[in-house]
């Protein structure tokens, strides 16, 4: 009896304690950022009264945002930001800043497991986890009402489906941007290819040769940027169209059928392997890129770099950073050959998802739906006012005022709605929206995998990727003397049964799609 | 003989922890070097122990830009570091003497409850849930030290140096009619002093150092305490240099410069580095007298 009590009495004396110097310091800081659920603020009912946002009853959204937070984000978010999400859809906005690290786990995590109110943006893998635990809202009834009307025009279609599970919408694309070949091309440092006398590169002896030569010039110059070349260098050592799933499993796109290849015992891998440690011999990937990847980045963004694998906007987004380091850098898309289709896995740049226990869902498409809807609002969001944070030409072009990032403008980016500044030339403009012109769909857009029945064996297979794959593939051991051996321990790990799991999956989704 | 064999041993000694404490200086030294080389020369040449190219333009733009943040920061720091040592030395020594005060029925279940939590833990989220759910936490400067008020170890330190208080001394005390508050003020925490200023500082050192209770409690950026600044710094590089980020396409953020890293780095340390040396006897005097039972 005695002990309960003695008990009972401790939990008291503390949960008092806690509660009270809790609520304390609540009362004096930041009480108004806890603000979640229906609750709702009287104020605003009356000033959007008249707006299109006013038949709304006021609503408080969380959107959740990674990366740095400017000081100008900061002050737009309270100001303007928040006035035209009031005025259209009647609402508040609040964005909150994570660190990197915390997207797709975390603390996000932590914030849906708890059910907190709030959006932001996921991946198809991360899609999958959570929905699997019942932890995103379910938006498929408001895709097809007026709530995401406008952005169902400006947003490609397909990318919506690539967000959908047994035919639920779960996540709401954002972005529409020339997104085929990603990583299939080689980005060149132009200049120092000019410098070489060379235009271009079409093969990997050109592209050695480029590295030979400027490498001659310019021995303090690292010649690939990376650890992974495996599409770039694809049009070299197979004749198929190989797109990849994961690190390890691929798609052949060129055939019309439902196999997938495990790529690592492919001869195609081993041919690949061999480039790759010939580059690692010779330099072209630094001896430190083994354990110092970041540093590749690093170097690249400092202008100490002659090649990395493109994307259709590499050109002009990474141009900013090199140019600080080396103002006359340019740098220029050049695909080892061009006999085979672009694959696109769809043109957004991420998606939206909401907290399944947010009160209104449907305000929150809204919301996504106003980033998108008309030239106006996204020059709000992603560049700021006009005249103040940036400046328009005669020609449209752009230039800005601060260097203050908003709305991530990566985020962001639409191809309806994007604007260039006026470095970039008019050439390259038309090149990227023609970009995606004679790119395929992936025959795998919109398939996303299931890993719950095989959670174990692709936790073991990633580890023995880092561990014993990444080395022979980047080239820093030798294939023949350690593939067997990588083999065996993927094998051990349970791949064929994750391997058959995802083809079984792939198969059924496959079939029902062209069914 | 014997002296000189001595002596031979202590210059050995000395060479030995001089090397291993070069040894720790070096990634120091480097990030001060490099907090004071100029942008360009770190990226062409790399670090190095003397500053490339010599500048003060590092510290002077961040104190340019983020001057206000850096000091909000530091003050939220030292606001925390000091409400969280008092309140958590306040707690851990009450701790420490009940379950040391003789002829307190409960002391060893007490006792098992504190050394309970050293084993098992309820894990993060059942945590989270606790604070911010039931003792709204978040958001508030509360929240920068109050789950830290108890670390059990430090405790348990505490009570070893309560136990090493002579017994009579109590009891004279209470034969004269002085209560446990009295005893407790005037005479356990007096005599107790040594292990008091040892938990201070591990307390102080911990509540400085921790980034983890801002990421976990705080959004609002007039919380942000230094290290959590500087945590969220480096991890935005470190993710994006990672190449995770390229499941989400596109985000070719150009990590903050260099230079600004090491700034922050040292700029974050500095406080400790310099209050360290003359701290640093309390450390070993009260860890000693700690474990040698009287």
């Amino acid at each position: 009896m005695n002990k309960t009590r003695a008990g009972i009495s401790l939990a008291l004396a503390a949960m008092t304690l806690l509660s009270a110097c809790g609520n304390g310091g609540g009362n004096n800081d930041g009480g108004e950022a806890k603000g979640s659920g229906p609750a709702s603020s009287p104020a605003a009912s009356g000033a959007a009264g008249e707006n299109a946002g006013g038949k709304l009853k006021p609503e408080k959204l969380k959107i959740v945002l990674y990366g740095d937070e400017s000081n100008r984000m900061k002050e737009l978010a309270k100001t303007e930001f928040n006035d035209i999400v009031k005025k259209e859809i009647n609402a508040e906005i609040e964005f909150q800043f994570l660190p990197w690290t915390e997207y797709g786990g975390g603390k996000t995590d932590l914030m849906l497991s708890t059910g907190e109110d709030f959006a932001t943006y996921t991946d198809t893998n991360y899609m999958v986890k959570s929905v699997a635990k019942g932890l995103y809202a379910d938006l498929t009834p408001y895709m097809d009402g007026p709530a995401a009307a406008d952005m169902k025009k400006t947003v490609d279609d397909n990318s919506f489906k690539a967000f959908q599970l047994n035919g639920k919408q779960y996540a709401v694309p954002v972005g529409n941007k020339p997104n085929s070949g990603e990583f299939y091309s080689a980005l060149v440092r132009q200049d120092l290819l000019e410098e070489a006398g060379m235009q271009s590169v079409s093969s990997l002896a050109e592209l050695e040769q480029f590295y030979d030569k400027v490498h001659a010039a310019h021995p303090e110059l690292i010649g690939f940027a990376g650890t992974d070349a495996r599409r770039m260098l694809m049009y070299e050592y197979t004749d198929k169209n190989l797109y990849w799933q994961n690190d390890f499993l691929a798609v052949d796109e060129s055939a019309k059928d439902d196999k997938i290849i495990s790529w690592f015992e492919t001869p195609e891998f081993k041919a690949y392997a061999q480039i790759m440690r010939d580059w690692y011999k010779k330099d072209i990937i630094p001896k430190y890129a083994a354990t110092n990847t970041p540093q590749l980045t690093s170097d690249w963004n400092s202008g100490k770099a002659m090649f990395w694998s493109g994307t259709a906007a590499r050109p002009f987004e990474g141009a900013a950073a090199i140019s600080q380091a080396v103002p006359t850098a340019k740098l220029e898309n050049d695909f080892l050959s061009r006999d085979l289709p672009k694959i696109s896995r769809g043109t957004y740049s991420t998606a939206w998802f909401v907290s399944a226990n947010s009160p209104d869902p449907e305000r929150y498409v809204l919301f996504f739906n106003l980033l998108q809807k008309n030239q106006e609002l996204y020059d709000l969001f992603a560049y700021g006012i006009k005249d103040k944070d940036y400046t328009l030409d005669e020609n449209g072009r752009l230039a800005r005022l601060t260097t203050d990032s908003l709305v991530p403008d990566w985020l962001l980016m639409n191809k309806n709605f994007m604007r260039f500044d006026k470095t970039v030339s008019e050439d390259f403009i038309q090149k990227y929206k023609a970009w995606d012109d004679d790119a395929i769909i992936s025959k795998t857009a919109g398939f996303n995998f299931d890993n719950a029945p095989v959670k174990n064996e692709e936790t073991k297979i990633n580890g023995v990727f880092s561990e014993f794959l990444v080395p022979i593939a980047s080239g820093f051991v030798d294939y023949d003397a350690y593939f067997p051996k990588a083999l065996d321990k993927l094998k051990a790990a349970g791949f064929d049964k994750y391997m058959a799991e995802y083809q079984k999956q792939f198969s059924a989704w496959y079939a029902a799609k062209n069914g | 003989m014997a002296i000189r064999e001595n002596k031979t041993l202590i210059v050995l000694f000395y060479i030995g922890i001089s090397l291993f404490a070069l040894v720790c200086l070096v990634p120091f030294a480097l990030a001060v070097a490099g907090s004071l080389s100029t942008e360009s020369k770190l990226a062409a040449e790399g670090y190095s122990f003397l500053p490339r190219g010599f500048t003060f333009d590092t510290y002077r733009f961040m104190f340019g830009s983020k001057a206000e943040q850096i000091v909000h920061g530091y003050l939220i720091s030292v606001v925390a570091t000091a409400l969280g040592t008092a309140c958590s030395v306040l707690v851990t020594t009450a701790y420490a003497y009940v379950i040391t005060a003789k002829g307190f029925r409960f002391r060893n279940h007490f006792a098992f409850l504190a050394y309970f939590t050293m084993l098992f833990s309820g894990g993060t989220l059942p945590w989270y849930i606790l604070c911010t759910k039931y003792y709204h936490l978040d958001d508030t400067l509360a929240g920068l030290f109050l789950p830290y008020l108890l670390n059990v170890f430090l405790m348990y330190l505490q009570a070893n140096y309560f136990k090493s208080i002579p017994h009579e001394i109590v009891e004279s005390a209470q034969m004269d009619g002085a209560g446990h508050m009295l005893v407790f003020f005037r005479i356990m925490l007096p005599l107790g002093q040594v292990g008091l200023v040892t938990i201070s500082l591990f307390y102080a050192l911990q509540f400085w150092n921790d980034f983890y209770l801002p990421l976990m409690l705080v959004s609002d950026e007039k919380l942000f305490t230094i290290q959590y600044m500087m945590y969220y710094m480096m991890s935005n590089i470190q993710y994006l240099a990672s190449g995770n980020s390229a499941q989400i396409s596109g985000v070719t953020v150009a990590p903050p410069l260099e230079t600004a890293k090491m700034a922050m780095t040292c700029l974050t340390v500095l406080p400790i580095a310099i209050l360290y040396p003359f701290l640093q006897r309390y450390f070993v005097r009260g860890i000693i007298v700690g474990s040698v039972k009287g």
